[in-house]
């Protein structure tokens, strides 16, 4: 269709693109400055004017954090747990979202109500009674303790059922009709034809696990089994420090991961969101 | 034996309990018990020593309503989710309204919009903390060069609330854009070019097509973005833990201290995020009436 020049259409379109590129500006900027505040010297942070890039860098910062918190531990804690609990997640909310999307039996209505009702329980109601129930099974401050409460969410179910859904009706029935069990349909057949779905919740499901923070605050108060977000978030808030460079180089370090991943799986990131905005 | 037990669960009927069963075992280990848990916990004279246990009645519920910081914590949750719950969604719409085409301009928009939600609220907190800081900050210093002095940000009564809010939206509005995207790509261009031809302006058709279409959308991220901004924790534990003076101090920022640091109240902390979960329901409840309403239209 042609664009029509008139003065409503220019104007507009004015409008849109410069606010647009302020808008770029705004979002880019922080996240700039935070990168190069992360290489600059700690004098060069403080000095009068502040400047954005800077002139002298070095690795100082970095090698600051790591000696102030144990940086390793964190990384090694934040990984094991969202790496754990996505795993895990992935597993179980697609065996039970297939099981509500593709098998028929008794009390499936009343479950998947249940279920559905467990997500509009925020988490932060449950949080003092999850952490006293963790007490008692001694599983505060473990891998266990993190991993365990997050390997199943009632979204996941949800996500992954609506994904089992939309896929061709009776493709089991010949599978079974050739004597094939069900964990072989499900693992062999089913499973290999929702890995977007898989790959969307898998993201979804790392992402916020990674950020999570009032969770592991919550579950860990012993320092080696702090997350990236847990230790940093302590780190900055009991004022351990005064210098600025060494809390910029926590923050690069604890972001860079996702950012790559989100480089290479975009198109799963922004899907994970959409599907959670879009709930039939 | 093994045998007629394996064809017994291997019926569609019967595995589907085998498929569930890690699901609902953890569901009801870590979601239902311990709901349960803090509607009890509520009533219990509690702290983490087990020092005190004990049956306390509606004590720690009118403790709650009769003690000021709850109320202060309440209202400023209140605050935060009536100005950047609204602020979020016109953003986003607005945004997602000019970068819902296929150009590349729109694609490397939509990207860079998206980044501050894939970082931590951890590392935006520090980031906004110092770059926002009084003395060395960037922003005051570039305020200061167009005539605006003195502004202390997070550590000032007056603005730190606002600053929150402005560093959360920052953070979220590409999360609202991008389900908002999603819903604007999925209207049919017939009715676009419909009311082209009837000479509608750009402004009408923004507001007489895609507002409207959108209608479940907005619905769905006003009720997902008004129940998350009442459970607002993250962004004021990394910036302001709740001050200068009480003023950024949160529901769940005063639970939390209430139960995890001194007096250790697991009781009290209890019952007050039991009125957090009564607010939330009573909010949402007419709301997801309303929005499922208009879905079934």
């Amino acid at each position: 269709m042609k664009m029509k020049f008139t003065r409503e259409n220019i104007i507009l379109g004015l409008i849109k693109y410069i606010t647009l590129g302020l808008l770029i500006f705004a979002v880019l900027f922080p996240l700039v400055w935070l990168f190069a505040g992360a290489f600059k010297v700690e004098k060069q942070i403080l000095s009068y004017p502040p400047t954005i890039i800077g002139t002298k860098h070095s690795l100082k910062s970095f090698s600051r954090i790591f000696q102030s918190i144990p940086m390793e531990i964190y990384l090694k804690n934040t990984i094991i747990f969202s790496l754990g609990s996505t795993t895990l997640a992935l597993l179980f909310d697609s065996l039970a979202g297939y099981a509500f999307a593709r098998l028929n039996f008794r009390g499936k209505n009343f479950l998947f109500v249940a279920i559905l009702l467990t997500m509009m329980v925020p988490f932060q109601v449950m949080m003092i009674p999850l952490f006293l129930e963790s007490h008692f099974l001694g599983i505060l401050n473990t891998y266990q303790g993190l991993i365990l409460p997050k390997m199943t969410t009632a979204f996941g179910i949800f996500m992954m059922r609506s994904y089992f859904t939309q896929l061709p009706k009776d493709l089991e029935e010949a599978a079974r009709v050739d004597g094939l069990n069900e964990a072989v349909i499900f693992f062999k057949i089913m499973l290999p034809l929702v890995k977007p779905g898989l790959l969307t919740l898998g993201i979804f499901h790392l992402m916020n696990s990674w950020n999570d923070l009032l969770y592991p605050l919550m579950m860990t108060s012993d320092v080696k089994m702090r997350t990236l977000s847990a230790g940093l978030a302590l780190f900055v808030g009991e004022r351990a420090t005064t210098y600025y460079g060494p809390q910029l180089a926590g923050a690069v370090i604890s972001i860079i991961p996702l950012l790559l991943l989100y480089i290479f799986f975009q198109r799963y990131f922004v899907a994970s969101v959409a599907t959670s905005g879009i709930k039939d | 034996m093994l045998k007629r037990i394996g064809a017994y669960w291997n019926k569609p009927s019967k595995a589907a309990y085998l498929f569930l069963f890690p699901s609902l075992i953890t569901l009801f280990l870590f979601a239902v018990i311990p709901l349960c848990g803090a509607i009890i916990i509520g009533f219990m004279d509690l702290d983490i020593y087990f020092s005190k246990s004990g049956f306390a009645g509606f004590n720690n519920f009118i403790k709650a309503l009769t003690d000021e910081r709850f109320w202060n914590a309440l209202k400023n949750t209140a605050v935060f989710a009536l100005i950047e719950v609204p602020l979020q969604i016109l953003i986003g719409l607005l945004v997602a309204n000019a970068v819902a085409t296929t150009s590349f301009f729109s694609k490397f928009s939509r990207t860079i919009f998206f980044l501050p939600v894939v970082c931590s609220m951890a590392a935006v907190g520090i980031m906004w903390s110092i770059l926002f800081d009084g003395t060395i900050g960037f922003i005051p210093y570039v305020l200061k060069q167009i005539g605006i002095e003195g502004l202390a940000f997070f550590r000032d009564p007056k603005m730190a609330m606002g600053t929150v809010i402005s560093m959360t939206v920052w953070k979220n509005f590409g999360y609202t854009m991008s389900i908002l995207v999603v819903g604007i790509q999925s209207i049919s261009t017939s009715y676009y070019e419909a009311a082209k031809i009837d000479g509608a302006s750009k402004l009408n058709r923004f507001f007489y097509i895609t507002i409207p279409c959108l209608a479940p959308n907005l619905g769905f991220c006003l009720i997902t973005n008004l129940i998350g901004s009442l459970q607002v924790f993250d962004q004021v534990y990394v910036t302001t833990q709740g001050g200068p003076q009480y003023k950024t101090e949160t529901l769940v920022q005063y639970i939390y201290k209430t139960g995890f640091s001194h007096p250790f109240e697991l009781g009290y902390a209890s019952s007050m995020s039991v009125l957090l979960l009564i607010f939330i329901l009573l909010l949402s409840f007419p709301l997801y009436k309303k929005v499922f309403m208009q879905k079934e239209m």
